[in-house]
């Protein structure tokens, strides 16, 4: 990243090769619509190269960073894509649907894939809900709540919680 | 449908990671707690890492056309010095919990409309109008949400509107965001009131984004006990014409 960050166009087709996959997956997956999904993860991919500079290795992995842009940019255009009308349909409708079955079984059952799957299995039921929905469907920690039937405050602890069990199951380093 | 709230930022950070929070005042406070809670600011960054492997367990092939066309774009995309953002000997913004190198921090703002103008440090007040609204005093904007006694009160009207409101007694000020606010034909325009025993004064017109959102409005808080939005005709009233749509109690902030 470091030599991206000096403008080195070879390194950043190297960072490329490694990431454009997983925000094109990602942002995807928040945001279902293949067009669009490609516009924001070349938007993403451009990010990266422009912000280079600021990476601060310090403070988390690249590929990390690179998810972050990704996860917060998928979320922003879900949020503003949708008028209040719309996110109360996208919730009602979301009631019946388990997304982290849906992932488990539309990815390549890699070796990671495995893992995570069984990671999230260690979770409660509340907990692999309120992180799924966060992450793969960009609800707000309200949405969630309201989706659930449960209280605020149980949301963000279990979206904690969730994901602090999910860290130590998976060995991320602290 | 007021709710007061205590504010406990050690238990944000999965919200924060997950980027779930959907309150933009709720994130900058956080992002301003990150840089004095050590704790806080390592818990997010393993969870940032955790969520990334959710992200990385969804990768899909890319469009044909995706490569060539970042490449080709990057050729034309001046790249950020290091420092962007950072006001010279600003290092406060630049390094401690991380806030410069989070992307979302500058996104946030922008989210928020308090605009690149505070991360630049630059002190904007405007006024607008003959109502006497103090508009997004953008350094007055995180005076209040990073002073030490800030309460949030939100209330929310049907249609997902939403109103929060962040209190600082100490600051004598709260800062208000709404979002969800549905758009209004050019004859009608949203207004905010300072709310006091047997006083009721403007405190602004609302302008929402195309996404429903407004920027943050500063209040003065001396004697107000609520706060409250009201439809009213394009150029606001002098007194409320309509009943709140939202309305926000402040005595138990
Ligand atoms: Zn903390």
């Amino acid at each position: 990243m470091g030599r991206v960050a000096r403008g080195d166009h070879a390194a950043f087709e190297e960072v490329y090769d490694q990431v454009a996959g997983q925000v094109y997956g990602l942002v995807l997956r928040v945001l279902r619509n293949p067009a669009q999904s490609e516009e924001v993860a070349q938007d993403v991919l451009v990010e990266v190269w422009r912000s280079a500079a600021r990476y601060d290795p310090s403070k988390g992995s690249a590929r990390a960073w690179v998810m972050t842009v990704a996860h917060r940019r998928a979320v922003d255009r879900v949020r503003s894509a949708q008028a209040a009308a719309t996110r109360e349909e996208r919730v009602a409708r979301l009631d019946v649907r388990r997304p982290f079955d849906e992932v488990a079984d539309s990815v390549e059952r890699t070796l990671d894939v495995e893992r995570l799957r069984r990671c999230l299995n260690g979770l409660t039921e509340l907990q692999r809900e309120s992180v799924t929905f966060a992450y793969y469907e960009g609800y707000t920690y309200r949405e969630v709540a309201e989706l659930l039937k449960v209280p605020l405050a149980t949301v963000k602890t279990r979206m904690r919680d969730g994901l602090i069990r999910m860290r130590d199951c998976l060995g991320v380093e602290r | 449908m007021t709710g007061a709230g205590g504010y406990d930022p050690h238990r944000l950070a999965g919200a924060y990671a997950l980027d779930a929070m959907d309150d933009d005042l709720e994130r900058l406070r956080f992002e301003e707690h990150l840089r004095t809670c050590d704790e806080c600011a390592q818990e997010v960054r393993g969870l940032t890492e955790t969520a990334a492997r959710l992200g990385q367990a969804v990768a899909a092939e890319p469009p044909p056309g995706m490569r060539a066309a970042v490449l080709a774009e990057i050729g034309q995309v001046r790249q950020l010095p290091p420092t962007v953002g950072v006001p010279p000997g600003g290092r406060r913004l630049s390094r401690r919990g991380g806030a410069a190198w989070w992307p979302r921090v500058t996104a946030g703002l922008a989210a928020a409309g308090v605009a690149a103008s505070v991360a630049l440090g630059a002190v904007a007040v405007r006024t607008q109008d003959e109502l006497e609204r103090v508009r997004a005093d953008d350094r007055g904007v995180v005076a209040v949400l990073a002073a030490p006694d800030a309460r949030t009160v939100s209330a929310t009207a049907g249609r997902g509107a939403t109103g929060t409101a962040v209190v600082s007694r100490s600051q004598g000020r709260l800062v208000f965001v709404s979002s969800g606010l549905a758009a209004l034909p050019p004859s009608q325009t949203y207004q905010l009131w300072r709310i006091a025993p047997g006083a009721i004064r403007s405190a602004g017109l609302l302008r929402p984004d195309d996404s429903g959102r407004v920027p943050p409005v500063i209040v003065d808080t001396a004697g107000v006990e609520q706060v409250g939005v009201t439809v009213e005709p394009a150029g606001g009233s002098a007194q409320p014409t309509t009943r709140p749509m939202l309305l926000l109690d402040l005595t138990s902030a």
